[in-house]
C-alpha cells in the first residue's frame, strides 16, 4: 500500500483493539485452542474411515486383560523380570570367562613381554600396561557380557509392548511417593546399568518425575555392583552360619540389600518431590501402544550400539585414566612409603569412624568410574599395604579362590562390620563418573548432576556412621 | 640482628595484609547489610503502596494503623514508613488522609503488575499447587526491575488476566473499569458468571475451589438468609457463607446467555466398557496439564470408552480417538463427560452424511 497512512485512524484502531484486549474474557485462549483441536478432529472425522475394527484388536484387549488382571498381573511380571535377570546373569558367565582369559589372563602377559623386548622403560610399561591398558579390560572384561544380554532382552519386552503396562500396573505405587509407574522400568533397567537406567527416564514426559527418576536411579543395584554384594556375603554372611546353610543366607543378604535399594528409591522419591523438586512441571499420561510382534533383529542391532556400545565407550574413557592413577600412587615413592600408603592413612580416620577403613575409602574415589574395580584395588591396595602377596605395585588382580580372598581382607583387619558396611556403601554412595557424565548430558543442568552426585554418598556416609556407633554400643 | 629486623618486617608486612583484608571483608559486609536494608524498606514501601491502592479501589481511608498490620510492625514504625513515602512523593496527606499521588498510583500498579504476572507464571509454567501461587508471589514481586518484568510479561505472551481472573495492570498501567459485582450482592434469581475470585485468605479460596465455584461457572443466588445465602450451581445447590459470597465477584448474565449445562459425569465415573462425550475440562485443569490433555485430542464432543483398571486400583486405561491411555483418578476426575453421546444442540455429521 502507498496511501500514507492516517494517524488519527490507526491511533482509534489501536484503542479499540486496546478496549477489546480485556473484553473477551479470560479464557479466551483456551476457547480458541479447543475450536481448534474441535475443527480439527470434525474434519478427520469426515475425511477418515475407519474399517470395522482394527482386526488385531480383540487379541489386544485378550492380552491386556491378561497381563493386568488382578490375579495375574503381578505374578506374570515378576516371573518374566526373574527370567530376564536370570539369562543375563547364567548367560554372562561364559562371554565373561572369555574375555577374562583373553583380555586379562593371556592378553596382558603378552603385552608386558612385548614391552620387555622393545626395551619400554619399566615406569612406562607399568603406566600403559598395568595401569590404563589393565583397568580397561578389566571394565569390558565384566561389564560388557552382562550388558549386551540384559539390554536386548528388555528391549524386546518394551518392542512388543509390555512394558508400558507394567508401568501401569504399579503406577499407583509410585503415585504414593510422588513419582511416574514408568519409573518401575527405569528402575528395572538401572539394576542392568545405572547409565543406562539414566538414559531410560526419557520415557517419562513429565519434568519432575524424570528427575525423580535420574536422581533415584542409583538405588538400583547395578550389575557393577553385585559382583560385590556377592563376594563380600559369601565370606562374612555367610561365614556366620553353617556350611548348609551359608549359600541361602548369604543370598538372602543380597537380596535384602537389593531391596533395600528399592526401598530408598522410593523414600528419597517421596522427599524429592515435597521439597526440591516440589516446582517442577508434573502432568501425567501413559500410552498404551498396540502389542506388536518384535523385530528381533532390528532390536538387537538398536539395543547394542545405542545403549551397551555408548555406555561402555563411556565406561573406557573414564577407565583408562583411572587405571593411570591407580598405578601412579602405588608407585610414586615419596620419603619411605608410596602415595597411596598417604592417602590411607589420610582416610583411615574417617573410614574407621563409619566401620569402613582408608583402603575402602580410597578404593571408592579412584575407582568411581565403574563400580567393577572397586573389589580388584580394594585387594590390591591390601596386598601393597601389607607388603605381601598380589601381582605387583598397581596391578590390579583377583584371588585364585574365595578362601584366599577371605584370608586377605582379614589380614587387612576386617570383621564383620566392615563388611556390612561395605555392604551397605556400595549401594548407597555415589553414581560411577559414567552415570554422573549421563546425568549430565540428560538433564543439562550442573545443579540436578551435582545432587545427583552428593546425595547418595552424604547419605551413605550418614547410613555407615549410625550403623557403625550402633555397632559399636551393642557388640 | 639482621634476623630480628626480617622478623619485625614480616610481622609489619603480616599486619598490614591483615588490615586490608579485614578491611575488605568489612565492606562486603557491609554492602550486603546496606543491600538487604534497601531490600527491606523496598518490600515495606511497595506492600504499603498495595494496600494504598487497594483502599481506593474499596473506598476506604488507609491509616497508620492499618499499615502496620499490612507490615506486620509497630504503628510507629508505619508511621516512618509513610513519611519515608511521603518525602519521595508517592502519597501526600491532607490532615489526617492520606492518599496516593499519581506517580504512587503508577508505582502501586507496576507492583500489581508484577504480582499477578508471577502469579500466572506460576499457574502456568511451574508444578507449584495452587495454594502456592500467592504467598510466592507476594515474595517473587519485589525482585524484579522494570526490564525483568516486561521480559517475564514477553515470556509468557503478554496474559491479561492472572489465574484468579484478576486483569494484569498493562505495561502503562492501565486497568479495564470493573463491571462485576460481589456475589453477596447479586439479586436473587438472577443469572451471573464468576469472573473473580479474590485469593486472600487463602482458606476462604480453597472452601470456593472444594465448592466448585471457579471462575467461569454460572450460577444464581436461591435464596438469602442472615448467615449466609443458597446458591444454584449447574453441579448442584451449596450454602456460602456472607464471607465466602463477598470474596465472589460475578457479572450478570441475561437469561438466554445461560448454555444449560448438560448433566455430565467426571470421567474417572465410568466403569470398564462403559462411554461418554468429552463435555468439558473443568476451569480447575490449568498450565501444562490442561495443554496435555487437549493434545491427547480431549476436546468437547470426543468419544472417551473406560477400557480397563490397573490392578492396583489405579490408574484406568481409555481409549481416546483409538489410543489407549491411561489417566489418573485426579485427572479423569477433571474431565466431565456426557453418557449422551450425541450431542442434543449440534448435529456432528454422520457416517451416511458422508458416504452420500
Amino acid at each position: 500500500m502507498t496511501t500514507p497512512t492516517d494517524p488519527e485512524k490507526i491511533e482509534s484502531i489501536l484503542s479499540t483493539a486496546e478496549k477489546l484486549r480485556w473484553d473477551i474474557g479470560s479464557n479466551f485462549h483456551d476457547h480458541l485452542m479447543e475450536a481448534i483441536y474441535t475443527d480439527a478432529a470434525r474434519i478427520a472425522d469426515r475425511a477418515v474411515s475407519y474399517p470395522e475394527k482394527p482386526p488385531r484388536f480383540d487379541l489386544d484387549r485378550t492380552i491386556d486383560r491378561l497381563v493386568t488382571s488382578r490375579v495375574w498381573g503381578f505374578p506374570l511380571m515378576l516371573l518374566l523380570l526373574m527370567i530376564v535377570f536370570w539369562l543375563t546373569i547364567s548367560g554372562a558367565n561364559y562371554p565373561s570367562q572369555f574375555l577374562a582369559w583373553l583380555l586379562l589372563d593371556n592378553g596382558h602377559p603378552l603385552l608386558k613381554t612385548l614391552a620387555a623386548d622393545i626395551n619400554l622403560p619399566w615406569w612406562l610399561s607399568g603406566l600403559l600396561i598395568d595401569g590404563i591398558y589393565l583397568a580397561t579390560a578389566w571394565v569390558i572384561s565384566v561389564m560388557l557380557p552382562p550388558m549386551a544380554i540384559f539390554f536386548p532382552l528388555f528391549t524386546l519386552l518394551e518392542d512388543f509392548g509390555y512394558l508400558p503396562r507394567v508401568a501401569f500396573n504399579l503406577d499407583n505405587v509410585f503415585k504414593k511417593v510422588g513419582a511416574h509407574g514408568k519409573q518401575a522400568l527405569s528402575m528395572s533397567m538401572g539394576f542392568g546399568c545405572n547409565a543406562a537406567g539414566v538414559v531410560a527416564t526419557r520415557i517419562i514426559d513429565s519434568p519432575r518425575e524424570r528427575l525423580i527418576a535420574i536422581i533415584t536411579n542409583n538405588f538400583s543395584l547395578c550389575n557393577g555392583r553385585w559382583p560385590t554384594q556377592i563376594l563380600i556375603a559369601t565370606i562374612f554372611i555367610g561365614g556366620l552360619v553353617s556350611a548348609q546353610w551359608a549359600g541361602l543366607i548369604s543370598a538372602m543378604a543380597v537380596v535384602g540389600i537389593a531391596v533395600l535399594g528399592v526401598f530408598f528409591s522410593f523414600a528419597v522419591s517421596w522427599g524429592l518431590s515435597r521439597t526440591i523438586l516440589k516446582g517442577e512441571v508434573s502432568t501425567f499420561s501413559l500410552e498404551l501402544p498396540p502389542y506388536r510382534p518384535p523385530r528381533i533383529w532390528q532390536t538387537i542391532y538398536t539395543s547394542v550400539i545405542d545403549r551397551t556400545l555408548i555406555v561402555l565407550w563411556r565406561a573406557v574413557v573414564f577407565a583408562a585414566p583411572a587405571g593411570a592413577v591407580i598405578w601412579l600412587i602405588s608407585n610414586i615413592t615419596i620419603g619411605d612409603a608410596v602415595l597411596a600408603q598417604y592417602f590411607i592413612d589420610w582416610l583411615n580416620p574417617l573410614g574407621l569412624l563409619v566401620g569402613l577403613n582408608g583402603i575402602i575409602l580410597l578404593a571408592y574415589v579412584v575407582a568411581i568410574p565403574a563400580n567393577e574395580i572397586v573389589i580388584p584395588t580394594i585387594l590390591m591396595l591390601t596386598t601393597l599395604v601389607l607388603g605381601s602377596g598380589g601381582a605387583g605395585r598397581g596391578v590390579l588382580f583377583e584371588t585364585q579362590s574365595l578362601g584366599d580372598t577371605a584370608a586377605l581382607l582379614q589380614a587387612g583387619n576386617w570383621t564383620l562390620l566392615t563388611a556390612v558396611n561395605l555392604m551397605l556403601f556400595s549401594l548407597v554412595h555415589n553414581p560411577c563418573s559414567t552415570t554422573i557424565y549421563t546425568i549430565y548430558k540428560e538433564t543439562g543442568s550442573l545443579k540436578w548432576t551435582t545432587i545427583s552426585a552428593l546425595l547418595p554418598v552424604v547419605m551413605g556416609f550418614v547410613l555407615t556412621f549410625f550403623v557403625a556407633q550402633v555397632w559399636h554400643l551393642l557388640v | 640482628m639482621d634476623n630480628q629486623l626480617w622478623l619485625y618486617l614480616i610481622i609489619f608486612l603480616g599486619g598490614v595484609v591483615l588490615a586490608v583484608l579485614v578491611l575488605q571483608l568489612w565492606r562486603v559486609i557491609e554492602h550486603r547489610w546496606k543491600e538487604k536494608k534497601e531490600m527491606t524498606s523496598r518490600i515495606s514501601i511497595e506492600d504499603t503502596l498495595k494496600h494504598f491502592y487497594h483502599c481506593e479501589r474499596n473506598q476506604e481511608t488507609p491509616l497508620p494503623e492499618s499499615v502496620a498490620g499490612i507490615l506486620r510492625t509497630s504503628v510507629a514504625d508505619a508511621t516512618d514508613v509513610l513519611t519515608e513515602m511521603e518525602r519521595h512523593q508517592l502519597i501526600s496527606r491532607a490532615g489526617n488522609r492520606w492518599q496516593l499521588t499519581d506517580s504512587g498510583r503508577d508505582y502501586a500498579l507496576q507492583v500489581i503488575r508484577a504480582h499477578r504476572l508471577w502469579e500466572r507464571y506460576l499457574a502456568d509454567q511451574t508444578g507449584f499447587p495452587e495454594s502456592e501461587w500467592h504467598t510466592q508471589s507476594d515474595k517473587l514481586e519485589h525482585k524484579l526491575s522494570h526490564e525483568e518484568t516486561e521480559a517475564l510479561a514477553n515470556r509468557l505472551g503478554h496474559p491479561r488476566f492472572d489465574p484468579h481472573g484478576d486483569p494484569i495492570p498493562t505495561a502503562d498501567g492501565r486497568l479495564p473499569e470493573a463491571k462485576h459485582i460481589s456475589l453477596a450482592a447479586l439479586p436473587v434469581e438472577q443469572p451471573a458468571e464468576v469472573v473473580h475470585l479474590e485469593d486472600e485468605p487463602e482458606a476462604i479460596y480453597r472452601q470456593l475451589g472444594e465448592h466448585g465455584i471457579h471462575l467461569g461457572t454460572v450460577l444464581r443466588v436461591l435464596r438469602r438468609g442472615d448467615d449466609g445465602i443458597e446458591v444454584w450451581l449447574p453441579s448442584g445447590t451449596v450454602q456460602l457463607t456472607t464471607a465466602q459470597a463477598a470474596n465472589v465477584s460475578v457479572e450478570p448474565i441475561a437469561e438466554s446467555e445461560i448454555v444449560l449445562p448438560e448433566p455430565t459425569v467426571p470421567l474417572s465415573a465410568l466403569k470398564p466398557g462403559e462411554q461418554g462425550r468429552v463435555v468439558n475440562i473443568s476451569p480447575a485443569c490449568k498450565g501444562a496439564e490442561r495443554r496435555r490433555m487437549m493434545d491427547l485430542g480431549i476436546v468437547p464432543g470426543t468419544i472417551i470408552k473406560a477400557e480397563m483398571v490397573s490392578p492396583s486400583g489405579d490408574p484406568t486405561a481409555y481409549l481416546i480417538r483409538g489410543a489407549l491411555i491411561a489417566l489418573r483418578r485426579e485427572q479423569a476426575s477433571l474431565i466431565n463427560v456426557s453418557r449422551n453421546l450425541t450431542p442434543a444442540t449440534e448435529q456432528t455429521p454422520s457416517q451416511n452424511e458422508v458416504t452420500a
